[in-house]
């Protein structure tokens, strides 16, 4: 269980980035974050990961404070973060140099198989699309065995179908050992299609604002009504997030127009 | 699902673009002799025709029977066997302090903002001037030579590793801090190859003025090396002695600096940039 207790973070310059997040994620849970620009989503992720540390409250994973980098909590990043200088391969097993090799190779070669990348394994990452090469940053997050995996706008610098074929692959690998994700995206999308629960966040200070359930079956058709619905209810929390009262949960053409606005 | 997924086969491009590379890099030999070779060629002629006697600036034709006397009588393999140990050993002894000081002020910012000042304050003194002080301290033979080298190779390597070192990209070192690198690990897995293909550009502008400063050493006093025979040229009136003596810096330079090139290559061949891609070698 991933716990965050009345988690805050105040820069320097006395920016309240965020203030007071509790909440807990069940394992293997998919939980999106959504919220407009500077509402403080991903610094909430930087703090789950370890890299920052909150100004108050803690984060907790099974009980263990986090107050660094864990072995059990992965994190994609926006960009794929490869390490130019390895081989796909190596960057795919750069978290395992600690294992023997033959374990190793074993778990690369796996991880890249279900990643589709098999024929890439011993190519540089310059010669990687960029879908590619998120797909070769997710496996490299994934072969560790993580419990938690944080992705902070995984695949925003993607083309909308790159970005749809990934959210496939990421559910795809997802099921294999069913980790805790927690997505920070912008995308509501991708909030839906991928997430048990959606969780809006609003700004100044960044804060949880609403959140809405959306545990449709899975595999989830993006041309449903029930994920049009879903959508509409994510949209509509957002516009509220952001003031924007005239729009109700089931206010259609309103949310429409603010869906545009709202980022 | 994965459209992306699918590549040309490399085996069927690869015969033919490396017969491509092959030509093109002759064409590229060939235009880089083009200029010296014509301007030789030109003042051989000139000075056969009569124009020139060719007493100040002799012609290719004696350059080359000068270099074979200096072969004969073994008095060339003397001298650049003796200039060649000098840079040898004041590279190295240049490049390990460099290299080590240069790594230290660049990972800790304590370390740096104690010597770094001092140095950027040394550095600013032409390195010739050291010679005096070398002489006193190190006396004129071999030891203030090889010092007065080490200082003009420490400068470059210093300045570009610890450059090096503050440059390299936040999120590759956070990469490292997510898989809880040590301290060392972090060192050895990310900032080592990282700073591999800049270190190796200021190895490569230290060895050019560890070449340099060679010669600055060599006129304070020596009994032997190339900078010797270009005094001893002078001295006795042989513009001969002196054009070979160039000619074979020229060469020992330029076939050092491959060296040091042609032995970082193989752990850069994943640079993705422009020259990596355009051979900018």
């Amino acid at each position: 269980m991933l716990a965050l207790d009345h988690v805050g973070k105040t820069y320097p310059n006395g920016v309240r980035a965020l203030d007071g997040v509790t909440l807990e994620v069940a394992p293997g849970e998919i939980v999106a974050i959504v919220g407009g620009s500077g509402c403080g989503k991903s610094t909430l992720l930087r703090a789950v990961s370890g890299l920052d540390r909150p100004t108050s409250g803690t984060v907790t994973l099974d009980g263990a404070p986090i107050t660094q980098p864990h072995e059990k909590i992965g994190i994609v990043f926006q960009e794929p973060r490869l390490l130019p200088w390895l081989s796909v391969a190596h960057n795919v097993g750069f978290g395992l140099e600690s294992r023997p090799r033959p374990e190793r190779n074993a778990r690369v070669k796996a991880q890249l198989d279900r990643v589709g990348l098999t024929d890439k394994a011993n190519v540089w990452p310059r010669e990687l699309s960029g879908g590619q090469a998120q797909r070769v940053a997710i496996a490299r997050a994934f072969v560790t065995r993580p419990e938690v995996l944080l992705l902070d706008e995984p695949f925003s610098a993607l083309d909308a179908f790159t970005r749809a074929d990934l959210q496939d692959h990421l559910l795809d690998v997802w099921a294999d050992a069913k980790p805790t994700l927690v997505v920070v995206t912008h995308d509501v999308d991708e909030a839906v299609v991928l997430a048990d629960r959606v969780i809006v966040m609003r700004a100044r200070p960044g804060r949880l604002y609403e959140e809405i359930v959306t545990d449709l079956p899975r595999p989830r058709d993006r041309q449903s009504a029930a994920f049009d619905f879903a959508k509409r209810r994510v949209l509509a929390a957002l516009d509220r997030s952001l003031d924007r009262k005239a729009v109700t949960d089931a206010g259609e053409t309103k949310t429409s127009a603010g869906a545009a606005l709202w980022w | 699902m994965s459209v992306e997924a699918k590549s040309t086969p490399v085996p069927s491009e690869a015969v033919p673009r490396r017969r491509a590379d092959a030509s093109v890099g002759l064409q590229r030999l060939a235009l880089a002799i083009a200029l010296p070779a014509g301007i030789a060629i030109a003042w051989e002629l000139i000075v056969r025709a009569g124009w020139s006697d060719g007493r100040l600036m002799p012609p290719p034709s004696r350059i080359w029977q000068e270099f074979e006397e200096l072969a004969r009588n073994g008095e060339l393999w003397r001298h650049m066997a003796a200039t060649l140990l000098r840079v040898a050993v004041g590279f190295g002894v240049g490049t390990a302090a460099g290299t080590l000081l240069g790594a230290f002020a660049g990972y800790s910012s304590i370390t740096r903002r104690l010597i770094d000042p001092s140095l950027q304050g040394l550095r600013a003194v032409p390195s010739i001037a050291w010679i005096p002080l070398f002489i006193l301290w190190l006396g004129i033979f071999e030891t203030s030579k090889v010092a007065l080298i080490a200082v003009g190779v420490f400068f470059p390597v210093y300045l570009g590793v610890m450059a090096a070192i503050l440059s390299v990209d936040r999120k590759i070192v956070e990469v490292g801090r997510v898989f809880r690198l040590s301290g060392f690990a972090m060192v050895r897995r990310i900032l080592l190859p990282a700073v591999l293909p800049a270190y190796v550009v200021s190895l490569r502008a230290g060895l050019g003025l560890g070449w340099m400063f060679v010669i600055a050493a060599e006129f304070m006093g020596a009994s032997e090396g190339l900078g010797y025979l270009l005094i001893d040229g002078q001295q006795l009136g042989k513009p001969a002695e002196i054009v070979a003596a160039i000619l074979t810096f020229a060469v020992l330079g330029k076939l050092s600096d491959a060296l040091v090139a042609a032995a970082a290559a193989p752990f850069l061949r994943w640079e993705d940039a422009f020259g990596a891609q355009h051979g900018a070698g």
